[in-house]
């Protein structure tokens, strides 16, 4: 006993040799990944600006600011100013084009995949053959078929033919619905000033519905009564932005008191003052949110454990704070005028709104209708900017991102309603409740929660898929920024710009997918 | 011996009610393996039936015909004087009128213990929300977890669960229940809190039918123990005579082997 005692302490609190060490190798395996990577960046780095230089290629990001001497197809400005600014117009409209498609694609892909497991056998072999003819053709073919089926089927631009007389005549129908082989296009609903104000009405609005909507739930929880909170809020919202239609003059002082005040005093400091400021602002709320965010998780008398998907959150608002700095730092000075298309900086552009339509109680409706028109340049007719208009080249892109990733969403909706427990749905018939019902209440709910992460990366794709605009010339961030590098010979500027574009819109994509994956989660003990 | 009816037998005063139930030679197919073999029976009101039989003998199989989870091919069952065929207005009207409990609780894991509940006077009977939710805590008080209405199935034991399975078959106000072996997925300390339950249902005058292995329930409450083997009805009759003295052979070999 006396023997083995000592030897055992000997035992417990010999180091092993460093190299048999699990942290320091673990450590190791790391530093050296880390060198190695790094080392591999920098080698190509450097090759490749020798390799500029000897082909004497310039660089630099000089082009966002210069006159880049194109005009575009459609967009929120059709003769950007800059480079930037056309950038930016190729930006929100790869944005509204996923954005759309994203909410169009999940409708249309869970109607199909409830289809496909429809006890109507016409429906769910249709819905079959949709899915299989979708998702066997690749992505391409279906945007070049939808782009030469518009320009085949519907009537040439500027020139329709009467159906019932047979009589041509030039422009749109009516000067009121449009249909031609360059796209649709109907009346618009636009903003005039004044809406500006009338928004901040609203907003009131909206903030005194929360408060009712509160109060009437309370009164109904205590006296058991149906008091229609939501419908009351709905009403309340209504009711000032009815009032605000006619009333919204009076909020012109705030162009005038908050944000020229603003305005005057960002021109008073040096430029790079607020531009630093701005950076250290983005800088410490990042690292107070993930701060915030380890403390959460971190349980009494150990580190904080953090999963992949932590991870990716602390990444993300990393990512986030340096996409601000180089917004601040480098992108600063054009940015406004990317932003509005005007020298000015927005807080004058804010106080401009803000100031605009300050006529009598009355006066200047926030809102305006405008009906299409035609819109020449040079030889050819186009749509005007006047009506809403679906150009040929967006429903081509569209209709086939949307039918496509449809097709897929379709299949992992079907997969999700199958992986519900056939338990479920005996007990929801059991208790009286319609198929319809049933589907809408228990069956979607629990089928989402199973579909979200694969739906997430289908989203993803779309996003990325609306790239192959650039194969019928519809003006997306590719398409532009391929236009620029053409003229000014800035590949790799133009490159990062779209990769850095396309990896933010990734990362918000998935960040609102998981936020959604964790509220859907079901609640275990 | 065929059983025209499996009511005789039981006594004079049950035999007067009205009846609620009644199959009438109910045949029911898996593809070539007949489940059901021409099951008659009637069923009285306020009555409590318990079926009892070796696993494969049926038993779950015409409960759930009762409310048309499964359909029977040939034969009649009559609900409360509404008769289950393709018409989907009565097969609704009698799901509404008939409750259900099953062997694994099948709660909507993703709503709380009160939406559960609340779910089907909601969007069924179309009763304001405030309105449902008063009951569904009034139902919750009766099966006696009124603390947990704000849980989720998940955060519960198993017992709890099955009475808040049964707390949402009540909310539709049904006149029949039907339990398919309610404890058999429990521990066993918790079998006791829902087979109280059940026996405070059966006191208050629900029409029950219940599949269950629980011998002491069928001893205690039952009206009518009916015993099944191979899709029939092998014998039938009130518990003590059915626990006592058995006449069929099967039975006897089945009481033996339980017991």
């Amino acid at each position: 006993m006396t023997d083995t005692q000592p030897s055992l302490q000997l035992a417990a609190t010999a180091k092993p040799p460093f190299y048999r060490d699990a942290t320091f190798v673990k450590w190791l395996v790391q530093v050296a990944t880390l060198v190695v990577t790094l080392f591999a960046i920098g080698f190509l780095a450097r090759e490749a600006g020798d390799s500029l230089r000897a082909k004497s290629i310039q660089t630099g990001f000089g082009f966002l600011d210069v006159d880049p001497a194109i005009s575009l197809g459609e967009g929120i400005d059709t003769d950007p100013a800059t480079g930037g600014r056309a950038l930016w117009v190729g930006m929100v409209n790869t944005i509204r084009m996923a954005a759309a498609g994203i909410v169009l694609a999940t409708i249309l892909g869970t109607l199909i995949g409830i289809g496909r497991l429809s006890s109507n056998w016409l429906v769910a072999k249709l819905a079959s053959g949709f899915i299989e003819y979708m998702r066997n053709i690749p992505l391409l073919v279906h945007i070049i078929l939808f782009f030469v089926t518009i320009a085949v089927v519907f009537p040439d631009f500027g020139e329709n033919v009467d159906p019932v007389t047979g009589e041509v005549t030039q422009g749109p129908w009516n000067g009121v619905i449009h249909v031609s082989n360059k796209g649709f296009s109907v009346p618009r609903v636009h903003i005039e000033d004044g809406f500006y104000q009338w928004l901040i009405i609203v907003v009131i609005g909206c903030f005194a519905a929360r408060w009712i909507s509160r109060q009437r739930r309370i009164t109904r929880d205590q006296t058991g009564n149906e008091t229609y909170p939501l419908i009351s809020a709905l009403g309340v919202v209504a009711a000032f932005g009815a009032i605000g239609w006619f009333i919204h003059p009076i909020f012109g002082f705030v162009g005038d008191l908050l944000f020229a005040p603003i305005r005057d005093l960002i021109d008073a400091t040096p430029p790079n003052l607020v531009q630093l400021l701005l950076c250290v602002v983005a800088i410490i709320a990042a690292g107070l949110w993930i701060k915030g965010f380890f403390d959460a998780r971190r349980t009494p008398g150990d580190s904080a454990k953090l999963t992949d998907d932590d991870w990716f959150r602390v990444i993300f608002a990393g990512f986030a704070a340096a996409t601000a700095c180089v917004v601040f730092l480098v992108l600063w000075p054009g940015l406004s005028s990317w932003l509005v298309n005007s020298s000015r900086d927005l807080f004058d552009v804010l106080a401009n709104k803000f100031g605009e339509g300050r006529g009598n109680i009355g006066d200047d409706p926030p809102f305006g209708v405008s009906m299409p028109d035609i819109e020449k340049r040079g030889n050819f007719a186009n749509m005007g900017p006047a009506g809403l208009n679906l150009t040929q080249g967006f429903a081509a892109v569209f209709f086939g991102v949307v039918l496509y990733t449809a097709a897929f969403v379709a299949e992992i909706v079907r997969g999700g309603i199958l992986a519900v427990p056939k338990g479920q749905t005996e007990a929801a018939l059991a208790v009286g409740l319609r198929r319809s019902t049933m589907l809408r209440r228990v069956i979607l709910p629990q089928a989402f929660r199973v579909s979200l992460p694969p739906l997430g990366n289908q989203y993803l794709n779309l996003t990325k898929n609306t790239s192959l605009a650039i194969a019928v010339g519809y003006t997306d961030v590719v398409q532009v920024g391929q236009t620029i590098f053409n003229q000014t010979g800035r590949s790799l500027e133009v490159f990062i710009i779209w990769m850095l574009f396309y990896l933010a819109c990734s990362l918000t994509i998935s960040v609102v997918v998981n936020f959604f994956n964790v509220r859907l989660k079901i609640v275990e003990r | 011996m065929s059983f025209s009816d499996a009511t005789a037998a039981v006594s004079d005063e049950l035999a007067a009610r009205d009846d609620i139930i009644i199959c009438d030679s109910v045949d029911k197919w898996y593809g070539d393996f007949q489940a059901l073999k021409g099951v008659s029976a009637t069923i009285k009101e306020r009555e409590v039936v318990v079926v009892l039989g070796p696993s494969g003998s049926g038993k779950s199989t015409w409960i759930r015909c009762i409310n048309r989870l499964e359909q029977h091919q040939s034969g009649r069952i009559i609900v409360d004087g509404v008769e289950l065929t393709n018409d989907t207005r009565n097969i609704e009207k009698i799901r509404s009128e008939v409750g259900m409990v099953f062997q694994q609780f099948n709660l909507f894991p993703h709503l709380s213990v009160i939406d559960n509940i609340s779910l089907a006077p909601l969007w069924v009977r179309k009763r304001p929300r405030a309105e449902a939710e008063r009951l569904a805590s009034d139902l919750l008080e009766r099966v006696g977890i009124p603390e947990q209405a704000e849980k989720f199935p998940g955060q519960l034991s198993g017992g709890q669960q099955q009475r808040v399975a049964i707390a949402r078959a009540l909310a539709m106000e049904p006149r029949i229940m039907l339990f398919d072996e309610p404890t058999s997925a429990l521990d066993p300390e918790m079998i006791k809190e829902v087979l109280d339950v059940m026996k405070e249902l059966a006191v208050g005058g629900m029409t029950m039918m219940v599949v269950t292995h629980e011998m002491g329930f069928a001893r205690e409450v039952a009206d009518r123990v009916i015993f099944m083997e191979s899709g029939e009805i092998v014998e039938a009759g009130t518990p003590e005579h059915f626990f006592t003295d058995p006449q069929e052979d099967r039975t006897k070999l089945f009481l033996s082997q339980i017991l």
